[in-house]
């Protein structure tokens, strides 16, 4: 799992993703990010990192 | 509003029932004793003693019973896949199996009115078999009894209950009661088939690791004539059934099975009254279509894995061994599986052709495969019931992509069918073991080649006559081992995926043992030798 920089425009991309939850009732809003996890994660495909982008998103929110 | 429905009922299926006949233990002043005793005759009792059978080993069977299939319900399992009906065929039963029952390859899933995603197994077949045939399991238990009749009249002892068992060093004594009387017979091999409740298990004390889902269902056996497609169709959230789970599938005799995933909460008695049923019925199949009741059953899974699937002389198979959630097809045909992995050691091993150690490969890869179906099916449970909204969201983001996209469809998972495990590596074969196709070839068969007798094959890609010759010279005639010479652009070598030159011992179930890469008597030798648990000669 990399954990440097790889988005090239970090704020454009934060600008981006709350754009996509506007007007989003709480239910949908998750449903969406659920959606764009998978989305993600058919992007990276690599089983190892994937399960240690879940682990360490685990730990982050624990 | 009209008058309420009368739900009508299909009469009873007539099993067959096979006279209890006493056995000469009876009469003997002395204990007799057999190679191979089996308790049980389920599918996977039925299929080892089959195996056996046409082997030469002079086995019996002892049942509880005189009939197949269970009293008072319907079939248990329905659908046989590819590797247990290849099996099927080398033991003689296929053709009957083939001729009553359903052939199928396409499955469908669906989400509320949507198909998101389909698959076709015909498109990965080699095979001289389908993919897969549907069958009340009572009618293959009645395949094999009559098959067995043919080749050892006498291996079934029916009425005949396992009240005690010795488990002894060099085999086990069995006390077995019937109506006329009881006695006990020795035996070298003792095999446990008598099923998930195996109280021959649990009184050795053996850990099974058992759980129980709350998932809850109910099946309902039905008989009924409309253009249903031939296909498994699954839906994750049926729109006729509360947006909870339902299963389609045809049976022999028009008997379709429809199986609906109820509310965890609901009361069992209530969700299988007919009237209860009839109405989940006429949601699904619209007010026309006329349907008879065969069976109403409702069920929730549980599963098990037993450690060791052999304990001394003693072994284990079927679900005596292990059961998993019955999604994909993988509890049957594992017994039968099971059985065929077991029968060939056996025989070689009775025959003094293999050491004892060659049973402990049984375990070793029948466990394993077992171990992979509890974690296929459980993954498949799982996704079927969620445990909670998080859950529920994941799967919801899952069904929403998989519209679109393909990549979504495979996460989708109302089942991963059967297949023939693979193997892991072990001293028998070090680079695993893989099953081989029923590929046909220059006129035969991969099963025909493997015959009745019990021997390995060797495939030699592209070899000549004076090669073969010149190999069955130097290993000489004892060995258990037929060497051909196998066409390199057949089809045969396509499903092997190899070229001129390549050699491929496999084993009498059909599962490649090794792949030699350039032969020499030696190597064949040394990978035969391995195969059957012998010290590798120098």
């Amino acid at each position: 799992m990399r954990s440097d920089p790889n988005i090239a425009d970090p704020d454009g991309f934060y600008e981006a993703w709350i754009a996509a939850h506007d007007g989003l009732s709480d239910a949908a809003s998750a449903d969406l990010d659920a959606r764009l996890v998978l989305l993600l994660a058919n992007q990276v495909g690599d089983m190892a990192v994937l399960l240690e982008c879940i682990a360490t998103a685990r730990r982050a929110g624990g | 509003m009209g008058a309420p429905e009368i739900w009508k009922f299909a009469p009873a299926y007539e099993l067959p029932s096979w006279p209890f006949v006493a056995p000469p233990d009876l009469a003997a002043a002395e204990r007799r004793r057999y190679p191979v005793v089996i308790a049980g005759g389920g599918l996977a009792g039925l299929t080892l003693a089959c195996d056996l059978a046409l082997r030469g080993v002079a086995v019996v069977v002892l049942d509880e019973d005189d009939t197949v299939g269970v009293r008072g319900a319907s079939s248990r399992g329905i659908c046989y896949a590819q590797k247990s009906l290849e099996i099927f065929d080398r033991l003689g039963v296929y053709e009957q199996i083939r001729a009553k029952g359903i052939t199928w390859s396409v499955g469908r899933t669906f989400s509320g009115a949507d198909e998101i995603y389909s698959f076709n197994l015909k498109d990965e077949s080699f095979s001289e078999q389908p993919p897969f045939i549907n069958l009340q399991q009572f009618y293959l238990e009645w395949f094999l009894v009559e098959r067995i009749r043919e080749l050892a009249p006498e291996a079934i002892r029916w009425k005949s209950k396992v009240v005690r068992v010795e488990h002894g060093n060099d085999g086990a004594q069995v006390e077995v009661e019937t109506p006329a009387g009881t006695y006990t017979l020795e035996t070298e091999w003792f095999v446990d088939a008598t099923g998930a409740n195996s109280r021959i298990r649990d009184e050795l004390g053996l850990e099974a690791h058992p759980s129980r889902h709350t998932d809850r269902w109910c099946i309902s056996d039905v008989r009924f004539k409309t253009p249903f497609a031939v296909e498994r169709w699954t839906w994750i959230d049926a729109p006729f059934n509360e947006g909870r789970a339902v299963w389609q599938h045809l049976m022999a005799d028009a008997v379709w099975r429809l199986d609906y995933q109820m509310d965890e909460g609901a009361d069992p008695e209530s969700i299988s009254r007919p009237e209860v049923a009839g109405a989940r019925l006429r949601e699904q199949l619209g007010p026309d279509v006329e349907f008879e009741f065969v069976w109403i059953g409702p069920y929730q899974y549980r599963d098990h894995l037993l450690d060791t699937f052999r304990v001394g002389r003693t072994i284990f198979v079927g679900d005596a061994a292990h059961v998993v959630c019955p999604f994909g097809a993988r509890g049957g045909n594992n017994g039968i599986q099971d059985a065929a992995n077991l029968g060939w050691k056996l025989a070689l091993v009775l025959a003094g052709q293999a050491g004892d150690a060659l049973i402990d490969s049984y375990h070793h890869e029948r466990h394993a495969a077992a171990a992979e179906n509890l974690r296929i099916t459980s993954r498949t449970a799982r996704f079927l019931a969620p445990r909670s909204a998080a859950e529920h969201r994941l799967r919801r983001a899952v069904v929403a992509l998989a519209r679109r996209h393909e990549f979504a469809r495979r996460i989708a998972n109302t089942g991963r069918m059967a297949q023939a495990n693979a193997y892991p590596p072990s001293p028998w074969a070090p680079a695993g073991a893989t099953s081989l196709q029923n590929v046909a070839e220059q006129g035969t068969t991969v099963m025909r080649l493997l015959g009745a007798g019990t021997h390995f094959l060797g495939l030699w890609l592209g070899a000549s006559r004076e090669q073969i010759a010149a190999l069955d010279d130097e290993l000489g005639q004892r060995r258990p081992l037929a060497v051909h010479a196998i066409d390199a652009n057949g089809a045969l070598a396509c499903h092997l995926g190899a070229g001129t030159g390549t050699f491929f011992l496999v084993r009498p179930d059909a599962y490649v043992a090794a792949r030699i890469d350039s032969a020499t008597p030696a190597r064949v030798a040394a990978a035969l030798a391995r195969a059957l648990g012998r010290e590798v000669e120098a």
